[in-house]
């Protein structure tokens, strides 16, 4: 036969396909549509009626409150322990007591150390007033390192940089590792004013009160046993100069000044003296 | 028994019933049920093949319907949108009890549902919903709109928002397949 035989066959043997009641319960079906419409959200076939879907768009936003609340503590702890590690790797911090190796303040040669304090070797500046005042405080302070600083005639061995005052006898691994830190932080700074922007006239006044406050502890440095190394005293002398130099460079200075400062960190070779005396592994300007 | 009917009675008042809907009218949600309810079970029917999921198709697309009816363009008339609502929330449900169902089906088959007004031979009958339930999703549902509910590509093309041309493909595919797996009844449609 044809096609269409097998259509007519087709259609009609269809017809017992899944064949529904004779009659629709209307009746049972609203009843029900109306109790699920009253008891509000529930699972619907095919995707959900817009009540499931905002509580999926609550449950969404949830999760989101939830990464950031992750976010915020994550955060949180990283900052604490940041903090803390910082705190308890600072190299210097201040302890009472009068440890043999360092000099009292009763000592004729001892200078004022400069810098002792929670400031030093924060890269920032800090006022002058608080590195003035501590010169003159009676109270004998001990610098004592994070790690254990040999105190014995050998102490700094390895880790005194080349020039050091490890061959003077007379010093310190405390007034060491003051000069270290003021040195790195003085490459800091000398790093930021080769760096900056020559029309950044706020710049130029933050590196001036920046070099002020060093070059008052280059000075105190100067007077220290660490100033008796014939390496170094040259090296703190330069820089000292140089400091000046940019203390005294006004916000309206011209930019022959700088090329003076300039020639002087370059026939000096002030940084890369600086550079060779910090050992490795010291935190630069921090 | 296609949408035609239907066409031109939403065409003239649809935009007033929707309106009541839309403005809370209790009365005018239970007309629309009134008035599409039938239809609409008899496809879920044939889809799912249980009347218990029916109920629960069926109830599930006028609760969608009216949740959704504030949104409804008028791209469609109300019959073609309502119909796709229904085939869009029975096919995801049997996607959901396809499994479950499959189980179930050496059970169901010393089940009697309703009074079929169409008597087939047993064995013609069995082999028939075996080949139909084998089909494709896409196919099957084509089929039974159009072969089994009667519907046209029009109005399938409307409800399962394909082109008329698809719709007349997954037919033909759908009819060759069940060629096929009906042969050996080919004696009754070539006698």
């Amino acid at each position: 036969m044809t096609e269409d035989n097998f259509e007519e066959f087709l259609k009609k043997a269809a017809q017992s396909y899944n064949v529904p009641p004779a009659r629709t319960p209307r009746e049972d079906m609203w009843s029900a549509i109306q109790a699920q419409r009253a008891a509000g959200p529930r699972v619907v076939y095919g995707g959900g009626s817009p009540v499931h879907e905002s509580s999926v768009r609550r449950f969404g936003s949830k999760i989101w409150l939830g990464a950031a609340a992750a976010a915020m503590l994550l955060l949180a702890t990283g900052v604490g322990i940041g903090r803390w590690s910082a705190s308890s790797t600072d190299p210097v911090s201040i302890a009472t007591g009068t440890p043999p190796s360092v000099p009292s303040s009763t000592d004729s040669n001892a200078a004022p150390l400069p810098g002792v304090g929670p400031e030093v070797g924060s890269g920032v500046p800090s006022t002058g007033a608080r590195s003035g005042r501590e010169p003159a405080s009676p109270t004998r302070v001990a610098i004592r390192p994070a790690t254990p600083v040999e105190t014995g005639p050998n102490a700094g061995n390895g880790r005194v940089p080349p020039g050091g005052a490890s061959t003077n006898p007379g010093s310190s691994s405390a007034y060491q590792l003051t000069a270290v830190k003021h040195l790195s932080e003085a490459e800091a700074l000398l790093t930021s004013f080769r760096t900056r922007s020559t029309t950044d006239q706020q710049m130029d006044a933050q590196l001036g009160s920046w070099a002020r406050e060093l070059l008052n502890k280059t000075r105190l440095l100067m007077d220290s046993p660490v100033a008796n190394d014939p390496q170094r005293r040259p090296l703190l002398e330069d820089l000292e100069l140089v400091l000046v130099q940019i203390v005294q460079l006004s916000p309206g200075s011209t930019p022959q000044d700088r090329e003076m400062i300039e020639k002087t960190l370059q026939q000096d070779q002030v940084m890369t003296r600086l550079r060779t005396a910090i050992p490795a592994g010291t935190q630069r300007g921090s | 028994m296609g949408l035609a009917a239907y066409e031109s009675r939403t065409s003239v008042n649809d935009i007033e019933l929707i309106a009541r809907v839309v403005a809370g009218d209790a009365a005018a949600e239970r007309e629309l049920y009134e008035t599409y309810v039938d239809r609409i079970f008899r496809l879920t029917f044939r889809l799912a093949g249980d009347d218990d999921l029916a109920r629960d198709l069926t109830q599930a697309t006028f609760i969608r319907a009216f949740e959704k009816i504030g949104s409804f363009r008028g791209e469609s008339s109300l019959s073609t949108w309502l119909h796709s609502i229904g085939v869009s929330v029975a096919l995801n449900g049997l996607r959901k009890t396809k499994r479950l169902k499959t189980r179930e089906a050496p059970m169901d088959e010393g089940l009697t549902i309703g009074a079929a007004s169409v008597e087939a031979e047993p064995d013609l009958k069995e082999r028939m919903a075996r080949a139909i339930d084998s089909l494709s999703e896409k196919y099957r549902t084509v089929f039974v709109m159009h072969d089994v509910e009667g519907y046209t590509h029009e109005e399938i093309s409307g409800t399962l928002n394909i082109p008329v041309g698809t719709s007349k493909s997954h037919l033909f595919q759908a009819r060759s397949k069940l060629r096929v797996a009906l042969a050996d009844f080919a004696p009754e449609w070539v006698s």
